[in-house]
């Protein structure tokens, strides 16, 4: 049957990289570890796409050093995406990235009918701009409030207080949580927390699912942070510190 | 008998994505005729089931608020005579809001009870939420009211389509307001409307749940898409609502809908007999080929994109509105960044409608400028308000 002047369409799930490239992360290996978790992950999140035609999942990604600048502009549907490396060198102009991701969750080219979003930034040390001022602009957006917002903790360097401040208030309560940061110590956690993040996070942002208003959200307000998409259990990870089992790496 | 609406029909399809996991269709749908006595009522209700796990019971939620709704729309029929519109409006704007919810509570409850889990859970009506729209059809007025994010279409007799109601207010992209919510923090009454049978009435009334609507590109495909419907028989509804699901959102998808007596179909009638379909498909695709070959030669002829935009919106002068309401957002941008506007001037083959926005492209359309000049104050009377769920407001703005 086809609805003459119709166009039908699955919605757009935008899913962003946010990729810290600054000269640490060139050390231990980290970089090379970012790049093979993020290519390795590619196979699974299309097969979640595959099993989720409803939802168009748009690959992007943002590197962030001196400045931030796209590393991937285009939105690729990620059936077509082929990940070229990242390089490191330089600092760590991680509030100039938020305000880059800012640009492009704007309404439009924000599609109406999107999905939120997926962000997921990746860091290994502290913010050498402005990243109040970035993260200001990038909240202000309400595709940004929307948003499913992730963060990787590379090594212990990282500055978990900025990154918590990305995602949103600290839950209550002991133990590990997406609404932390995660904490990848090596190689093997961090691509379990890329994998995790590219396939269970994406196909539960893919589903069709309303939820009720929170009293307050219809004047307005912002969506309180995960309720929006409720968040896959985190995958166990055998190195990871709070298990207290395996060597830390970086 | 309703001499005023023709009987209507209601339908619910199970999503694709739902049907792949194997979870029920959350949405439930009705349509019934209720006797008011020498006269008819009738009532079009449409609810869905919320998604999340959370949730995992909304199926019989959606379920029960139909069935509750008709009970309660029975009883006040009962107590409240139809030409009395001031009690109906009140009916709509807060009692029947009233009623059903504390119906439904019930009714839930007693569902709760009688499942395994009761004895190891408390009852929690947060298990069954769901939304519900409700339409009625006198024969001297209508009225809708309802909680939660389903839309209210109007075909009019010139077979422009209006987009009555929708669910305002809340930034999150998939929240909606819920039966399961306390009865204070349910705002019924914004959706509330009564309106008499005149020579304004609508021809036809399409009430569906947020499914139809976010499977279309914009909401003037969700508006062709209604004019649509209401020319389908209910098989063919069965089948275009399961399309619409399997190559849209893939959520559940409902639709109530009545016509009155005087309705004609539209000039470009989507309901005709299958053996005239045929011969009309095969004709088509001798056209298509023996055209084939100049296509090549015709886009070289054709005009600019937005050239042919503003011809397309002129010609359909009630596309204007919907069209441009769907760039609200860029004309609030363009107010706070008027740096943008040489940006979308310069992407005008891709985006001509965004071009349209920044230039002053209309003049040889005084309806599209006038709807234009009245976007801008709208824009500059909102401010940095940001727009409702990425959708219009329930209400169009009042013109100037």
């Amino acid at each position: 049957m086809a609805f003459p002047n119709v166009r039908l369409s699955n919605r757009p799930l935008h899913f962003i990289y946010l990729c810290d490239c600054s000269g640490s992360m060139a050390a231990q290996g980290k970089m090379q570890a970012l790049n093979q978790a993020i290519r390795q992950s590619l196979p699974g999140m299309a097969e979640v796409a595959r099993q989720n035609p409803e939802a168009r999942v748009l690959v992007r990604a943002v590197r962030f050093a001196d400045k931030a600048e796209w590393h991937l502009g285009e939105p690729t549907p990620v059936q077509q995406l082929q990940w070229r490396d990242l390089e490191a060198g330089g600092i760590t102009a991680m509030g100039d990235a938020l305000d880059l991701v800012a640009g492009a969750l704007q309404s439009p080219p924000m599609e109406e009918r999107a999905l939120p979003p997926v962000l997921v930034l990746i860091s290994d040390g502290q913010p050498t701009d402005d990243f109040d001022a970035g993260l200001a602009n990038l909240m202000r957006l309400p595709w940004a409030q929307k948003a499913v917002r992730l963060a990787i903790a590379m090594g212990h360097d990282a500055d978990l207080e900025v990154l918590q401040q990305f995602i949103g208030p600290e839950p209550s309560g002991a133990g590990k949580s997406p609404r932390r940061p995660l904490q990848a110590s090596n190689a093997t956690t961090l691509a379990q927390y890329i994998q995790w993040a590219s396939t269970a996070v994406v196909g539960a942002a893919s589903m069709p699912a309303s939820r009720v208003s929170p009293v307050g959200e219809a004047s307005g307000a912002a969506p309180a942070p995960g309720s929006n998409i409720p968040l896959p259990d985190l995958p166990p990870t055998l190195l990871d510190p709070s298990d207290d089992v395996g060597p830390l790496v970086w | 008998m309703n001499a005023a609406w023709l009987p209507g029909q209601a339908i619910s399809v199970i999503g694709a994505a739902h049907q792949r996991q194997g979870k029920p269709c959350q949405d439930a749908s009705l349509c019934c005729q209720l006797n008011a006595g020498h006269e008819t009522l009738q009532l079009l209700a449409v609810a869905d089931g919320h998604g999340a796990s959370r949730y995992w019971l909304s199926h019989v939620g959606s379920a029960l608020a139909c069935a509750e709704a008709e009970q309660a729309v029975r009883q006040a029929l009962t107590q409240t005579p139809l030409r009395d519109q001031a009690a109906w409006r009140q009916l709509l704007h807060s009692e029947l809001a009233s009623r059903i919810h504390g119906a439904w509570l019930v009714a839930v409850e007693r569902d709760w009870q009688g499942r395994p889990e009761a004895a190891e859970q408390p009852f929690s009506a947060l298990s069954y939420g769901c939304t519900l729209g409700l339409v009625l059809l006198a024969p001297q007025w209508w009225g809708c009211s309802g909680i939660g994010d389903w839309d209210l279409a109007a075909v009019a007799a010139d077979g422009s389509v209006q987009l009555l109601s929708e669910e305002t207010g809340g930034t999150g992209s998939e929240a909606t307001g819920s039966l399961c919510q306390p009865l204070q923090e349910q705002p019924w009454g914004e959706r509330a409307l009564l309106q008499p049978i005149d020579e304004q009435a609508p021809q036809a009334l399409v009430l569906s749940t947020d499914g139809v609507r976010k499977s279309c590109a914009t909401d003037a495909d969700y508006l062709n898409l209604c004019s649509a419907l209401i020319e389908l028989s209910r098989s063919e509804l069965q089948t275009g609502l399961q399309q619409i699901t399997s190559e849209g959102s893939g959520d559940d998808v409902s639709v109530a809908m009545a016509l009155r007596p005087c309705h004609r179909p539209s000039a470009t009638p989507t309901r005709r007999q299958p053996a005239i379909r045929w011969a009309l498909a095969g004709l088509t695709t001798l056209a298509l080929t023996a055209v084939a070959g100049l296509a090549g030669w015709r886009w070289l002829q054709q005009p600019a994109p937005l050239d042919q935009l503003i011809a397309d919106l002129c010609k359909a002068p009630e596309r204007i509105r919907p069209t441009l309401n769907q760039r609200r957002s860029q004309f609030a941008a363009l107010l706070k960044q008027p740096n943008l506007r040489q940006q979308l001037q310069a992407q005008a083959n891709t985006d001509p409608l965004g071009a349209l926005i920044a230039s002053n492209a209309s003049q040889s359309c005084p309806t599209l400028q006038l709807e234009l000049q009245r976007q801008w104050r709208e824009a500059r009377a909102a401010g940095v308000k940001a727009p409702a769920k990425g959708k219009m407001p329930a209400t169009a703005p009042s013109p100037p």
